[in-house]
């Protein structure tokens, strides 16, 4: 009896502490928090807003269920397409410089004879660790509609223009936002550049050298090609955050953020309908559009990319 | 397969652990609820500058037993916060402050919130102004939301070194007798317009809103329709403001903007339709104006209230009672005298308005004139609250955007009407 119990533990034991298995519940316990915290936060509220498109739901009363209305309601709304407009425009105004400057500034940051070189690279990079709101009310101030705003008065003093109401216009709201669109992200695109340029090795441009490659060429044709998945990266990640917009204009335009349309974008579309509405069914079948929206256009810009960077290659 | 088995025990596990230490959590607060005297605290949400911390501290002293924890955050936080916590069922305090137009989305969830008339409010009503009252209550008269804080009894603010320039007199009681029909109004700004060049009113808006605070029945019936036809009162309101705009006297200006701060402090504009807690923003804001803005009574059709809250239960408390007992003697009339004292907060409670203290405050800011009795006047002329409805201010913007259409581009008013309405009736299929 004694013994043949002695016999089982010891048996389940070694098979228990076996080295294996320490290392897989140990390690299953280290990524337990975030996959709770995922579940909780983020994969629930995704999963009940898909929930929520086919509901109609003010947060308080019951809901009840409205087939595809919503969906028919934010597609035959102006205001919508207007929003999703604004938020192509501005990705366009905001991000496409910004990867064609990011790459030309990592490419100077990271020239043999440029001095100070940690010095540029902390400054270009310290747009992007500045907070949001600081950000966006020095901007709301900078261009403001008033004539004696520092945007009016360079334009108006050294360019003799005339004063644009850059929180009331058209394009005023569109060229201001995407101006801080773009300064605070250039720096952040230009830290991934310069890594994936210091990752190219040296003996192909010594060899380019000795076949006798100027520098623009060097750039052509190893630079660019070379760096083909960091540009998919950025190109990737800052579409995805050009559809999203929302903090920068929302914090800019301040108590007109939800009532103009000048500078609406699909998420302020987005969270006009659930809290200022109160309508949050018509809000989340908005959030299934964008993320159709953000799918193709990820899509589109990818195969760009890539077919850029092959074209390149053939022609090499 | 085993893999995924493991997995998903391990968050179970966690996850239930999570659950356990929350309701255990609860259940200490529950117990210490029950035995008597023991110590309690309520959770207070305000918003914006109110001066309830220290009149709370007066309770805590008085009442030994209960702790009170005020939080006060911005306007739109403080509602946004509250709503998800109401709706969400978890979270919410016991004690709420709700600011008038935000008030009619959370009645909608009557099940949320105590009726204060179980509670023992029906001793107190008589202390309040009627129509103050009323709108804290449900549609049907059976359901007290809310006790009243403070309101916003609309009174005429108006320079009187342009009203000088124009002719015109600036005694507070002459300016009233003179002022005293929409007609009046719309001839004494013609003069300032045509003497000093000013405009009469600040902006669209505030012409927009002088019928339309006074309105009986604004953008909805109270069964949630859409009252936008031609006779409608909200119809009259802009057509008025269109008329005062083919004036030339409305201004320009937006309101809070720095350049509107900037022209109350040099006087670019003569008349504001203003809410008594604009005077303080005056006196803190406008030091170049010292002496220069008197206020005085509005028209009869005009007058309005602009503002103004309400304390609430919401039900999730477990000290109802408790809760109801210091809110109903936070806005007693002898606090809210304190509170209009120390931050200008306009008492609701009428027996205010004859106290000494009240009477006789002089203004600096308004060159000496005691100004308390002519918005206690303004209280009194208000007819009533309309109903707003859970979605008056995403309508409100519709309209309003109209106006600034006619007023900045010089469309056609009937047009951005009929484009407006459009949009009002699509914010309702909502």
């Amino acid at each position: 009896m004694d013994s043949s119990s002695k016999k089982v533990s010891i048996f389940k034991r070694r098979k228990f502490r076996s080295e294996e298995k320490k290392d897989m519940i140990s390690g299953y316990l280290y990524i337990a928090p975030f996959f709770i915290i995922f579940a909780l936060i983020g994969l629930y509220p995704a999963l009940f807003s898909i929930y929520l498109a086919f509901q109609k739901w003010n947060g308080f009363s019951p809901m009840t269920f409205n087939g595809l209305a919503n969906f028919e309601l934010v597609l035959t709304d102006p205001l919508f397409w207007k929003s999703v407009y604004n938020t192509i425009v501005m990705g366009i105004m905001g991000t496409a410089p910004q990867l064609i400057v990011g790459l030309i500034l990592a490419y100077l940051l990271n020239m043999a004879f440029l001095k100070f070189k940690s010095y540029f690279r902390i400054t270009i990079f310290m747009p992007y660790l500045t907070s949001m709101v600081a950000v966006a009310l020095i901007f709301s101030v900078l261009f403001s509609n008033h004539e004696s705003s520092l945007a009016n008065y360079v334009l108006t003093n050294f360019f003799g223009l005339d004063p644009i109401a850059w929180a009331a216009s058209e394009w005023g709201t569109k060229i201001a936002i995407s101006l801080m669109v773009f300064w605070r992200w250039v720096g952040y695109n230009t830290i991934i550049y310069l890594a994936g340029i210091q990752s190219i090795p040296n003996d192909l441009y010594e060899a380019a050298t000795i076949d006798g490659a100027n520098r623009i060429q060097q750039l052509r044709y190893i630079t660019i090609p070379m760096m083909k998945p960091f540009i998919i990266l950025t190109v990737f990640t800052s579409t995805v955050g050009a559809m999203q917009l929302f903090s920068e204009p929302t914090v800019f335009l301040g108590a007109d953020a939800f009532t103009r349309d000048e500078a609406m974008t699909i998420v302020m579309y987005l969270y006009r309908d659930a809290f200022r509405l109160q309508s949050f069914g018509t809000a989340s079948a908005t959030a299934i559009i964008l993320l159709i929206l953000i799918t193709i256009f990820a899509v589109i810009n990818l195969r760009l990319t890539q077919g850029f960077g092959k074209k390149r290659g053939r022609s090499k | 397969m085993k893999r995924m088995k493991k997995l998903v025990v391990l968050g179970l596990a966690s996850l239930l652990a999570l659950t356990l230490a929350a309701c255990s959590d609860k259940d200490a607060e529950k117990s210490s609820g029950t035995s008597g005297d023991k110590e309690i605290t309520l959770d207070f949400w305000t918003f914006g500058a109110t001066g309830y911390e220290e009149l709370a501290k007066e309770y805590e002293k008085e009442n030994p037993n209960v702790k009170i924890k005020v939080k006060s955050s911005e306007t739109a936080d403080h509602h946004d916060a509250l709503f998800t916590s109401l709706s969400a069922g978890s979270g919410a305090p016991d004690i709420a402050m709700l600011e008038i137009d935000q008030f009619d989305r959370f009645k909608v969830a009557q099940d949320r919130f105590e009726n204060l008339y179980d509670l023992g409010a029906n001793d107190v009503k008589d202390q309040y102004l009627d129509w103050k009252w009323k709108s804290g209550e449900n549609v049907d008269g059976d359901f007290l939301f809310g006790l009243p804080t403070d309101i916003g009894p609309k009174a005429l603010y108006y320079r009187i070194d342009l009203f000088e320039q124009a002719g015109l007199p600036t005694d507070p009681d002459e300016v009233a007798s003179l002022i005293s029909t929409p007609e009046a109004f719309e001839e004494a700004g013609i003069k300032v317009k045509e003497e000093t060049g000013m405009p009469f009113v600040d902006s669209i808006e505030m012409a927009f809103r002088a019928y339309l605070d006074a309105a009986e029945t604004a953008y909805l019936t109270p069964d949630n329709e859409l009252n936008l036809g031609e006779d409608s009162e909200v119809k009259k309101a802009y057509d008025y403001a269109v008329h005062l705009n083919e004036l030339g006297i409305v201004g320009k200006y937006e309101m809070w903007s720095p350049e509107w701060a900037n022209a109350v402090n040099k006087g670019e504009f003569a008349a504001e339709l203003g809410a008594g807690w604009l005077k303080g923003w005056m006196e803190g804001n406008a030091p170049e104006a010292v002496g220069k803005w008197r206020v005085a009574t509005l028209p009869t059709d005009f007058a309005a209230n602009w503002g103004g809250s309400y304390i609430a239960v919401p039900s999730e408390t477990e000290y109802a009672q408790e809760a109801y007992d210091f809110i109903e003697w936070l806005v007693s009339p002898e606090n809210q005298l304190k509170s209009f004292q120390s931050h200008g907060l306009f008492p609701s409670a009428q027996s205010v308005y004859d106290m000494d203290e009240f009477k006789t405050n002089e203004d600096e800011f308004f060159g000496g004139q005691a100004t308390a009795p002519v918005f206690a006047e303004a209280a009194q002329d208000i007819a009533g609250i309309g109903y707003k409805g859970e979605k008056y201010f995403p309508i409100h913007n519709e309209i309003l955007n109209a106006l600034k259409n006619v007023q900045n581009n010089g469309s056609d008013p009937e047009e951005e009407w009929e484009a407006a309405i459009k949009r009002a009736e699509d914010l309702m299929k909502r």
